[in-house]
C-alpha cells in the first residue's frame, strides 16, 4: 500500500510539472498565434482592430497572467479555445481526433502485440526451425523500417496502383457517421491500410522480445521437469512456457498504451486520417497554443495512468515487489 | 447648362457591366439546373460548423461570396466592367465626402425577410461597437482618429448615405466590398466575434447547409435568390483535405471541380491524370524583396540599384519558378496585373534597372565605395564595416526557396556576402512585423485599383523603430508618393489618377524602395468533365481563383452549369 501511496503522490508531483511545461513549451517557440492568423487581415484593419481582435482571442496581458488563467480555466475543466478553428472549443477537436487515434494506434497496437506474441513463441519453441530462421529476421527488417517508406509503398501499391482500398480518410465521405453497419464496415475498409501500415512495423519488436524471454524460460528446470513428466508439448508451450514469458511483456503493452494519444504522425499525414498526430502537427506549425496544450495534457495523464497500471501489474504479478515493499 | 451638384455615377457603367456579363454567359435557356460542384477549400483537419463571413479562421472562406454577397463586385481583370450585387448604383458627391448608394430592389433573406438599407446600416453599427469584428470597414473612433468612414446613414428602405471624414473618390473601393448582415438575425447576437452562424440566412446564391460532417458539407441553392433562375448549380461540395498530397492525388484522379492549389509542375503531376484536368495560372500579385532600408548598406540606394541589375530574372522566371511566373516590366513593384496604368514611355529609362547586368552593378558597387576592404573576399561597407546578410523566406514554399537561392547566387557573384535563410512558416511571419530583418520576400495586395497595393506598401502608420506592416518592411517614407497617392483619390477621372500613379511610378524606380522581381501566378485549375462556363485564357471574364479574397468568384460560380452529358449521367444515378 505505501508502495502505492507513494507512486501516487511521485504521479501528482509529475503532473503538475508537466501542466507548467504544457503552458511555457508552446510559448518558447518563436512566432505567435496572431501572427499566422492576423496575417490575412493586415492591411484590411487598423492597428486598434488589430489590437482587439488580439485581445478578444486572449492574446493580451503578460504571460504571468496568461498562465493564471490558463491555470483557473483548466481548474474549470476548460482547455481554452483554438485559434485553428476560432472560436471553437479546443476540446472538442481534441475529442473528436482522440477518438479515431485510440480506434487507430489502440487496434494497431493489440494487434501487432497479438500478432508479435504468437510469432515470438512459435520462433522460440521451435527454434532454429524454418519458421524462426524465415520470419524472426524479416520481423527485425520490418522493424527497422520508417513508417513514411511503409505508409507510402501501400498507399502506391494497394490504393493508386491496384485501387483495392481508398486514398485516404477515416470512412467514406459520402456517409454520415453513425451506428450503423454501412458506416462501420466504411470505417473497417478504410482502416485496413494505416492498420497495416502500422502493424507490420511494430510486430517486430513484439516478436523478438518475447522470443528472448521464451528462450531463457524454455531453458529452466521447471520445463525440463515438466518435459520428464511427460507432459504434452502443447501444454508445456502454452501453460508453462508461454504464460511466464507473457508477464514482461504486459507490462510492457500497458506502458506502450500510454503513448497511444501520441497518435501515429506519418500514417495519420498519408492517409489523411483524422487522428491527433495530425492535428498536434498543424497546431505547432499554426502556433495553436490551446490545442498543444491541451494534447500535451492528454499525454502526459495517459502516460501517468499506463505508469500506474504498470505498477500495479507488476506489483501483482511480482510477488517479490509485493514482499519488498510490505517489508519497507 | 452647368448642372450645380454635379453628380459622377456608376450606373452607367454597371449597365454596361451588365450586358457584358450576359454576353459572357450562354443563353440561358441552354443552361441545364442541377448537380454538385465539388470544390478543393482551405486545407484543414476537420470541418468546423462555422458561416460567419467575418471570422477569417473558418467561415469566411464558405461565408464569403457564397452564402453572403457583398454590394458590389469589382472587376479587378477589366476595370470599369464591374458586377453591382446588393447595390444596383452608387454616386460619390461632387465634394467627394459623401457615397450614396442605390440598394437592389426586391431582394430577400433566405428565411423571407425583405434586405434593406437598416442591415447595411446594422452591420456598419455592428463593425463601430466591435473593433475586434473584421468587418474591414475604415470607420473613424476615439481609437482610429483618421478612419475614413464616419457615418453610415439611411435615407429609405433601398438608399442610403456615407459619410466620410476626408474627401475620397475612392472610398467606394472600402465600402463596396462589405458583406451586409440580417438585422433580425444578428441583433441577437451577444458577441459577433466568436458567433458561429451554424445556421447562415443570408441573400448569396447558396445558403443551404446540408449534411454536415468533419469530413464534408454542402451548401445548396437559395430558392429566394435575386437573380432568378440562378444559380444553376444545386449544391457546392466542400470535402475535407488536410494536406496538399491528399488533395492533388483527388484532383488528378479528377475528382474535384474547382482548386487553387500551387503546382510546380502541372502538366505531369494534374493534367496528365484526367484529360478533364485544365489549368490557367494568370499574372497576379507581384512579388518583391524588401531591404530593410533602415540599415546599412540597404540605406544606400547605389547598392539597391545594384542589388537590383545583379539579379537574373530571367533565370529565376524560367527555372527558379518553373516558368509559372510573368515578367514585370519596371521597377515599380507592381506589373501585368495593373498593365493598363502604366505609361511605359515614362518608365523606358528606369527600365535598366530590370536587366541582368553584373558587370555594371559591380561597376556601381565600386564607385560608390562596396570595396573588400578587409581582403576577405567580400565586399565592404564604404565606412569599412563588413556586409553579411539573410534573405528570409518560409522553408518549403519551394518557388520562393528557388528565388532567393538565386537572389543569393547572383549576390556572391558581385563579391555580396549574402545567404539564404529558411525559416519555419510562423516565424517567418512574425518577422514581418518586426524591424529586425535583412532581406524578406514579400506579395503584394492587390486591389480594385493600384491605389490600394501602393497605399499599404507607403503606409506610415505602421512604422516605428522595431515595428513594420507586412507590405511595408521596407521601412521608407517617400512623402511624394503619399501626396501623389491622396491626390489620386481626390479625383474619379481615370486620366487624371493615372496622371498621379505615374508620379508614384517614377518615385519608386527612382528610390526603390523594394526590387521588383516578377508577377506571382494566380493557381486555378478545374476539371470541365461535369460543369462548363469556366473561365478561360480565351475568356477571361473575371479573376478565375477559388480563394477567400477574389469576390469574383461569386460571378464565377454563376456562370457554371451541368454539362449535358454529365446531367444524362446524374439523371440515369
Amino acid at each position: 500500500m505505501r508502495f502505492i501511496l507513494r507512486r501516487l503522490g511521485f504521479y501528482c508531483a509529475a503532473f503538475a510539472v508537466a501542466l507548467t511545461l504544457n503552458f511555457f513549451i508552446p510559448r518558447l517557440m518563436p512566432g505567435d498565434p496572431a501572427a499566422t492568423l492576423f496575417v490575412s487581415l493586415r492591411g484590411r484593419m487598423s492597428q486598434q482592430s488589430l489590437d482587439a481582435m488580439r485581445a478578444a482571442y486572449g492574446f493580451d496581458g503578460s504571460l504571468w497572467d496568461q498562465f493564471v488563467a490558463y491555470v483557473f480555466r483548466l481548474m474549470h475543466g476548460d482547455l481554452g479555445v483554438s485559434t485553428v478553428n476560432f472560436p471553437q472549443p479546443a476540446s472538442e477537436m481534441l475529442l473528436y481526433a482522440a477518438g479515431w487515434t485510440l480506434f487507430l494506434v489502440g487496434v494497431a497496437t493489440l494487434l501487432s502485440f497479438a500478432v508479435g506474441i504468437v510469432f515470438g513463441m512459435l520462433a522460440a519453441w521451435r527454434r532454429g526451425s524454418f519458421f524462426d530462421t524465415l520470419f524472426t529476421p524479416v520481423n527485425v527488417m520490418l522493424n527497422a523500417f520508417t513508417p513514411a517508406v511503409v505508409a507510402l509503398l501501400l498507399l502506391y501499391g494497394f490504393a493508386l496502383q491496384l485501387e483495392w482500398f481508398p486514398l485516404g480518410r477515416a470512412y467514406d465521405i459520402d456517409l454520415e457517421p453513425g451506428w450503423n453497419m454501412a458506416f462501420i464496415a466504411s470505417v473497417l475498409y478504410h482502416s485496413v491500410l494505416p492498420l497495416a501500415s502500422l502493424v507490420i512495423i511494430a510486430i517486430g519488436g513484439w516478436h523478438l522480445s518475447m522470443r528472448n524471454t521464451m528462450i531463457n524460460l524454455l531453458n529452466e528446470d521447471y520445463i525440463t521437469l515438466a518435459r520428464a513428466k511427460g507432459l504434452s508439448g502443447r501444454r508445456i508451450l502454452f501453460r508453462y512456457a508461454a504464460r511466464n514469458a507473457m508477464l514482461p511483456q504486459i507490462t510492457s503493452l500497458a506502458l506502450t498504451f500510454g503513448f497511444v494519444l501520441g497518435g501515429a504522425l506519418i500514417t495519420e499525414v498519408v492517409f489523411n486520417y483524422p487522428g491527433l498526430g495530425k492535428f498536434t502537427l498543424a497546431a505547432i506549425e499554426k502556433r495553436d497554443y490551446a490545442f498543444i496544450q491541451g494534447q500535451l495534457l492528454f499525454l502526459t495523464v495517459t502516460v501517468l495512468l499506463a505508469n500506474l497500471i504498470a505498477d500495479v501489474l507488476n506489483l501483482l504479478l511480482d510477488p517479490r515487489l509485493r514482499d519488498r515493499s510490505e517489508l519497507a | 447648362m452647368k448642372a450645380t451638384t454635379k453628380i459622377k455615377t456608376r450606373s452607367l457603367m454597371a449597365c454596361l457591366a451588365l450586358t457584358a456579363s450576359v454576353q459572357a454567359a450562354e443563353a440561358d435557356q441552354n443552361r441545364i439546373h442541377g448537380g454538385e460542384l465539388v470544390l478543393a477549400p482551405t486545407q484543414t483537419n476537420a470541418h468546423v460548423r462555422n458561416f460567419n463571413p467575418y471570422n477569417f479562421s473558418v467561415g469566411a472562406f464558405y461565408a464569403q461570396d457564397f452564402i453572403y454577397e457583398p454590394l458590389w463586385i469589382y472587376n479587378i481583370a477589366h476595370p470599369g466592367q464591374d458586377f453591382p450585387r446588393l447595390a444596383v448604383s452608387f454616386e460619390t458627391a461632387d465634394d467627394l465626402r459623401s457615397v450614396t448608394y442605390h440598394l437592389r430592389p426586391g431582394v430577400k433573406w433566405s428565411d423571407g425577410q425583405a434586405f434593406s438599407a437598416d442591415d447595411v446600416v446594422f452591420t456598419f453599427e455592428l463593425a463601430k461597437s466591435h473593433p475586434a469584428f473584421p468587418v474591414g470597414l475604415d470607420i473613424q473612433s476615439d481609437s482610429n482618429p483618421n478612419g475614413l468612414i464616419v457615418s453610415m446613414e439611411k435615407v429609405d428602405d433601398l438608399t442610403f448615405v456615407v459619410r466620410l471624414s476626408k474627401p475620397s473618390g475612392l472610398a467606394h473601393e472600402h465600402i463596396g466590398v462589405m458583406y451586409p448582415l440580417p438585422r433580425h438575425i444578428w441583433k441577437d447576437v451577444q458577441d459577433p466575434t466568436t458567433f458561429a452562424n451554424s445556421e447562415p440566412v443570408a441573400t448569396g446564391p447558396f445558403t443551404e447547409v446540408r449534411s454536415f460532417s468533419m469530413s464534408q458539407f454542402k451548401v445548396c441553392r437559395n430558392e429566394k435568390y435575386w437573380d432568378a433562375g440562378k444559380p444553376y448549380i444545386d449544391c457546392l461540395k466542400f470535402p475535407q483535405y488536410s494536406g496538399n498530397d491528399q488533395t492533388m492525388l483527388a484532383a488528378r484522379a479528377g475528382k474535384i471541380d474547382w482548386l487553387g492549389d500551387g503546382m510546380s509542375d502541372p502538366e505531369r503531376t494534374y493534367v496528365n491524370g484526367d484529360k478533364h484536368n485544365k489549368y490557367w495560372f494568370p499574372a497576379g500579385a507581384n512579388a518583391n524583396l524588401h531591404l530593410n532600408t533602415h540599415k546599412a548598406p540597404f540605406n544606400s540606394l547605389p547598392f539597391r540599384q545594384a542589388f537590383s541589375m545583379a539579379l537574373n530574372r530571367r533565370f529565376i522566371l524560367d527555372v527558379a519558378t518553373f516558368g509559372l511566373t510573368t515578367e514585370t516590366q519596371f521597377p515599380i513593384g507592381t506589373g501585368e496585373l495593373y498593365k493598363d496604368w502604366y505609361d511605359a514611355q515614362a518608365l523606358q529609362p528606369y527600365r535598366y534597372l530590370m536587366e541582368y547586368n553584373p558587370k555594371r552593378a559591380k561597376a556601381l558597387l565600386d564607385e560608390n565605395g562596396f570595396v573588400d576592404r578587409d581582403g576577405d573576399g567580400w565586399r565592404d561597407n564604404p565606412d569599412g564595416s563588413p556586409i553579411e546578410f539573410k534573405l528570409a523566406v518560409p522553408s518549403g514554399w519551394s518557388d520562393w526557396v528557388n528565388t532567393m537561392m538565386t537572389v543569393s547566387e547572383n549576390l556572391r557573384d558581385i563579391g555580396v556576402n549574402a545567404h539564404l535563410s529558411t525559416q519555419d512558416e510562423s516565424t517567418w511571419f512574425a518577422g514581418t512585423t518586426q524591424g529586425d530583418f535583412d532581406v524578406y520576400i514579400m506579395w503584394t495586395k492587390p486591389s480594385a485599383t493600384p491605389h490600394g497595393t501602393y497605399s499599404l506598401m507607403f503606409a506610415t502608420d505602421g512604422l516605428a523603430e522595431g515595428r513594420r506592416l507586412e507590405q511595408n518592411m521596407h521601412g521608407m517614407v517617400i512623402p511624394e508618393i503619399n501626396q501623389a497617392l491622396d491626390r489620386f483619390a481626390q479625383t474619379q477621372d481615370r486620366a487624371e489618377q493615372k496622371k498621379w500613379l505615374t508620379q508614384v511610378h517614377k518615385q519608386v524606380a527612382e528610390k526603390l524602395p523594394v526590387i521588383t522581381l516578377f508577377a506571382n501566378p494566380d493557381w486555378y485549375q478545374y476539371n470541365d468533365s461535369r460543369f462548363q462556363g469556366w473561365v478561360t485564357q480565351d475568356n477571361p471574364y473575371v479573376r478565375p481563383m477559388l480563394h477567400l479574397g477574389v469576390p469574383e468568384r461569386g460571378v464565377h460560380v454563376l456562370n457554371l452549369s451541368l454539362r449535358k452529358e454529365a446531367a444524362a449521367q446524374v439523371a440515369r444515378q
